[in-house]
């Protein structure tokens, strides 16, 4: 909210100078958006009169003016503005001054003539029409009046305010005003406030000859209130308003307009002004707009109503939309003679959803949104009343409409200090307790450590003692508030499970040379089509945002591949040749319409690419992950639309699917413009989490050798590998240790449709060395399992 | 004898200075003291010596014997211990070479920064506890005392999924969670992933991080918060900074604060950072509101509490001087590997 200091000091003494006032002011709740000081960066700047105007010999747009800058002599300076007269009365820059943005003037020579300054625009002042008039006409700004040359120009211009932009939190509407944020000063500067006393005449009558109110939802208009002003003597309102009004950054129109503009900013209650002899029938209805009702408003724009908004209607149409702008029709115009004039609450919620829903955002709304004190409706009227009284802007009428239900008393909080203190750990006074409360109009007294504290409507968010303790501590200062150690019994704090196992997947995907990434969790849904999933996939039913930022992120992922694959598709097209990356993030799930939350399922997805990489690099990585999970893994092929058919697998643990990988389809990389080999993977970490791993126990290392066998087969091209692992695997028994592939060949002495494969194996017992017999009768077993799998040893 | 004795230890001490490598040592050790060696040769004319000179010559010849031995050996050492030498020097590297490239991972900064703070609480006795990023309206709003009519909803631009279901806000809603699932004493962090409706730019970003606070039992005052916040700020800031409460307003606490600590690049004497205020703005935090104390069963008359909200990705950036959040979304490697 923009105020004007000067404009501040007629509600408070404020003794302090604007800075003082900006690091006050934030302590005790209210943040300083921003500090604008009039005049500020104009220096050297006077008053001056034109004495003579020549022409420039060398120049057919310049101009050389001798100037009376108030001192003995003449000074000369050169312009090229046409709009100058001699006898003018002109700002001039003289040498070494400033003007705002920093310029600085100093003598020079323009076209060979001397020029000891620069005669002065009102742009180049940093003003605008609304600061002075003439200030945005093309040319040297001329001044009004016969100011005495050499005087200050920011005198001379009267820019000598200082307009303070205050933040103001959403539970404080009622500081929002002129009179709420002057009331605050004067607490925290401990100074006196002086609201504006209200007084008026009438001319007599009677409100029930002009004009009939009604309310039909009392629900959405709690209060309705209404004064009739006959005789309007529509002007020009003073400058002293003009200038609050323009600082709180709208525009003067004339008295009427701006008096219910201006109690508006100054007590925060909106006010609207109908022009009286529009209103058919002399009737004002505040009721519910009818479906498709119309109404053009102020601005000339037309609006179709629906039934939940509010109006103020006459008999037949609607001539204002409650609360947030009136109808061109009855709007107030040079020539209009009579006014009804309006003071009301309305319901908050109702105005925000009109508002939004018409996209009518207005002062007046803006403040009905932000909530205002149904008490506060009388004052503001009785305010505007008055300086329609003290401007002779018109005629008032005796009588007032006042429609309202039961008015709320003020809520009475009893507490005692003590429980108001124990919040905030800090012995403040009782006596400064109750003196600040009261300086901040909450009425308090004091029985012993019993508080009785009388809380007005306005300061509706005061509602126990956490309120006052608020209250309190931000007059009396949170610097008071020291540092207390926790107490209590000092422990480490735990981690759950699935966080302890995320960190160490972490830990071992670090170790092997990935590097975390960070992604959005919402997406493109077009990501489903770029995947290539199937029409019945499960992962298309993707979550979407009904308010989205766009498109693109408009739908909680189901896979967290095309994040990855568009994380890597960035990296290669910046020409990084090689990459490692993991991220663990959700998946969401949920039955569509979306009834209830969702699933979340933690998950594992990576990416590799790089000369170096392949599919096994890949299984390996996956292999320790479900290792270091305490998982039996088994690889089956899988059909992954995404991944290359015959370079894919489905990771199994302890018998439960946990993922797929593989290396990307081509089709699907050229659509991410990847031209290289990649490889992913996405592994459901719920199904690793709730892997319970056997408690680790040492296993003695062996005390007696072991006796290594070579296998070396021809099988079928198709036999896959892991099935003779699996034959060696289970003819080698207790006694296997360990098997490695060592060869796989296809070619000139291999039969075709046929392949050799060869095996190191290693067997040991741990009680005693194998005898010859021992070991032959393993390998037997071992042959004969392989000899299952259509296999042959190899002569 | 005697002299062809001393003879034959001469030359065989000037033919062992003189090899040059390991064949000519063995050279000479055949040459004196194989079996046709000099030596030799010499003990086996002993035969035509008399009794009593026979054990005078035998020793003499023995000890001649031992000392070329002795000679040999020595020599032979020598010229090994030289070809090692020869062998390293001609080994050595030019180690200004690159180095071979030990590809090592790493985790995100907001994984960092995150692990870093979970540990600052941890050692304070906070338990880290994890909640659902799509929340209800119940659990976001209407327990942390923000009605449907509220203007604080106003503050937070939600995404919205379906009717009262949201992507969270705020990690706040775990507190509620927390409190109706735990009995005072509690103390818990719990960081996560939070969404609001805000256009990205080089300053906001619609997914961020929080991590949020929450401590409720008997007797707990701002003293306290101030105290944990004190301790987090001086491990993240560093020992020097200052913290101090600044009033604002969350729905959901009461007392509510805005905490700044004194700038750490100019330490509060007001700077470009800063914008020559001195403090800066770090996080929210405040004394539990009653009306939510009470919505999850808790007695406000009984117990309080206080709630904290700290904004991980903000301590990224600052920590790191990165200027742009984009960057942390944008996962290009070159950006990744400096962390």
């Amino acid at each position: 909210m923009k105020v004007s200091l000067n404009h501040l000091k007629r509600y408070v003494d404020i003794n302090v100078s604007a800075d003082v006032l900006a690091e006050k002011m934030p302590l005790a709740g209210f943040e300083i958006e921003s500090i604008e000081k009039q005049g500020e960066g104009i220096k050297s700047v006077v008053a001056a009169k034109i004495l003579k105007i020549t022409p420039h010999e060398n120049s057919d747009h310049l101009q050389i003016c001798q100037m009376d800058v108030g001192k003995d002599a003449p000074v000369q300076i050169v312009t090229g503005a046409q709009n100058i007269s001699e006898g003018d009365y002109v700002p001039a820059a003289l040498d070494d001054s400033y003007l705002p943005g920093g310029v600085h003037i100093v003598s020079g020579k323009l076209r060979g003539v001397e020029s000891c300054g620069m005669l002065c625009s009102g742009g180049e002042l940093g003003l605008t029409e609304a600061d002075y008039e003439g200030a945005e006409v093309h040319g040297i700004l001329i001044l009004k009046g016969e100011p005495v040359p050499g005087t200050d120009i920011k005198e001379v211009l009267g820019l000598n305010d200082t307009i303070i932009d205050f933040s103001i939190t959403s539970n404080r509407p009622d500081a929002g005003c002129f009179l709420g944020i002057a009331k605050e000063i004067s607490v925290v500067l401990d100074t006196e406030f002086k609201a504006p006393k209200t007084a008026y005449k009438t001319i007599g009558g009677d409100i029930n000859d002009y004009i009939s109110v009604s309310v039909e939802n009392g629900d959405l208009c709690p209060r309705y209130m209404g004064r009739v002003v006959k005789n309007l003597r529509i002007a020009p309102s003073p400058d002293w308003m003009q200038k609050a009004i323009i600082s709180a950054g709208m525009r003067p129109i004339n008295n009427i307009v701006d008096i219910t503009n201006f109690v508006m900013l100054e007590t925060g209650q909106p006010m609207h002004a109908f022009n009286y002899n529009d209103l058919k029938n002399k009737q004002i209805i505040v009721r519910n707009a009818r479906e498709g009702e119309k109404i053009v408003t102020l601005d000339g724009s037309e609006f179709n109503l629906t039934a939940d908004m509010l109006v103020i209607a006459d008999v037949q149409n609607p001539s204002c939309l409650a609360g947030i702008m009136g109808g061109k029709e009855s709007e107030i115009e040079a020539d209009t003679t009579d006014l009804f004039l309006e003071a009301a609450k309305f319901r908050r919620d109702n105005i925000r959803h009109t508002s939004h829903a018409l996209g009518i955002h207005t002062e007046s709304c803006a403040r009905f949104q932000k909530g205002t004190d149904i008490n506060n409706v009388e004052y503001a009227m009785e305010r505007a009343l008055s300086l329609i009284y003290e401007l002779d802007a018109g005629d008032i009428i005796d009588g007032f409409a006042d429609i309202h239900g039961t008015l709320p008393e003020n809520r009475i909080i009893k507490t005692t200090t003590d429980k108001v203190l124990e919040l905030i750990g800090v012995d403040v006074p009782k006596d400064v307790m109750v003196s600040i409360l009261n300086k901040l109009g909450l009425n308090t007294t004091l029985d012993g450590n019993e508080m009785t504290v009388s809380v007005p409507s306005i300061r509706d968010d005061v509602e126990g003692r956490a309120d006052l303790a608020e209250e309190i501590m931000r007059i009396y200062g949170y610097s008071h508030i020291k540092g207390r150690p926790m107490r209590g019994e000092v422990t480490r704090g735990k981690k759950l499970p699935e966080r302890l196992k995320a960190d160490k997947i972490k830990n071992l995907l670090c170790a092997a040379g990935l590097r975390e990434i960070a992604t959005y969790s919402f997406i493109n849904p077009a990501a489903a089509d770029l995947l290539n999933l199937k029409e019945d996939d499960e992962r298309r039913n993707m979550i979407k945002i009904i308010n989205p930022l766009g498109d693109e992120y408009s739908a909680l992922r189901t896979q967290l591949v095309w994040s990855m694959l568009s994380v890597i598709s960035t990296n290669i097209s910046r020409k990084t040749e090689a990459a490692r990356f993991f991220e663990i993030s959700k998946r969401f799930f949920g039955e569509l319409p979306l009834k209830s939350q969702p699933d979340e399922i933690p998950t594992l997805s990576i990416g590799i690419y790089g000369e170096d990489e392949d599919f096994f690099t890949l299984k390996g990585i996956i292999e320790a992950v479900m290792k270091l999970c305490g998982a039996h893994t088994e690889y089956k092929r899988s059909d992954e639309p995404y991944l290359h058919p015959g370079r894919q697998a489905a990771v199994y643990a302890n018998n439960t699917i946990a993922g797929t990988f593989g290396e990307v389809h081509p089709a699907v990389a050229e659509k991410f413009g990847i031209d290289a080999r990649v490889y992913v993977a996405e592994i459901k970490l719920d199904v690793l989490y709730s892997i319970n791993r056997r408690k680790l126990i040492y296993k003695p290392l062996p005390k007696f050798p072991a006796v290594e066998r070579d296998f070396a087969l021809i099988t079928d091209i198709e036999t896959p590998v892991g099935d003779l692992e699996k034959a060696i695997t289970s003819g080698g028994g207790r006694l296997l240790e360990k098997i490695k592939l060592f060869d796989i060949y296809t070619g000139s002495q291999i039969p075709a449709g046929k392949k050799s494969v060869a095996f190191s194996v290693w067997l040991r017992s741990h009680e005693g060395t194998l005898t010859e017999e021992q070991t032959e009768a393993v390998c037997a077993k071992i042959i004969e399992k392989l000899q299952k799998t259509g296999s042959e040893l190899r002569k | 004898m005697k002299e062809q004795l001393e003879a034959i230890k001469k030359a065989a001490e000037r033919a062992a200075n003189e090899a040059l490598d390991e064949k000519q040592i063995e050279e000479i050790r055949v040459r004196f003291l194989g079996k046709k060696g000099e030596l030799t040769a010499l003990l086996k004319q002993m035969g035509s010596l008399s009794a009593e000179e026979r054990p005078k010559m035998g020793q003499l010849v023995n000890e001649a014997k031992e000392k070329v031995e002795a000679m040999i050996a020595e020599r032979r050492a020598g010229l090994k211990q030289k070809a090692v030498e020869l062998k390293l020097k001609a080994e050595t590297i030019d180690i200004t070479l690159p180095e071979k490239q030990v590809n090592s991972g790493g985790l995100h900064p907001l994984s960092i920064v995150t692990n870093d703070l979970i540990d600052i609480f941890q050692s304070m006795g906070f338990d880290v506890l994890d909640g659902p990023e799509v929340e209800t309206d119940h659990y976001n709003f209407e327990c942390l005392n923000v009605p449907e009519d509220h203007p604080a909803r106003d503050m937070q631009d939600t995404f919205y999924l379906a009717d009262k279901i949201l992507l969270r806000t705020q990690t706040s809603a775990a507190q509620i969670r927390t409190m109706e699932n735990r009995k005072p004493p509690i103390k818990i962090i719990c960081p996560g992933r939070v969404f609001r409706a805000d256009e990205v730019d080089a300053t906001h970003s619609p997914v961020f991080h929080q991590l949020e606070g929450l401590v409720v039992d008997k007797g707990v005052t701002m003293c306290d918060l101030m105290g944990v916040l004190e301790q987090f700020a001086h491990e993240i800031y560093g020992k020097d900074v200052n913290v101090r409460f600044r009033p604002s307003f969350f729905p959901f606490t009461e007392p509510s604060v805005e905490v700044d600590i004194s700038c750490t690049e100019c330490g509060g004497k007001g700077c470009r950072v800063c914008k020559g205020e001195g403090w800066i703005e770090i996080l929210g935090a405040g004394m539990v509101h009653p009306n939510v104390l009470r919505s999850c069963g808790i007695d406000p008359d009984v117990y309080s509490g206080f709630a904290f909200g700290i904004g991980i990705d903000r301590i990224t950036t600052t920590r790191y001087k990165i200027s742009d959040i984009r960057l942390l979304f944008e996962n290009d490697k070159r950006f990744l590997e400096q962390f």
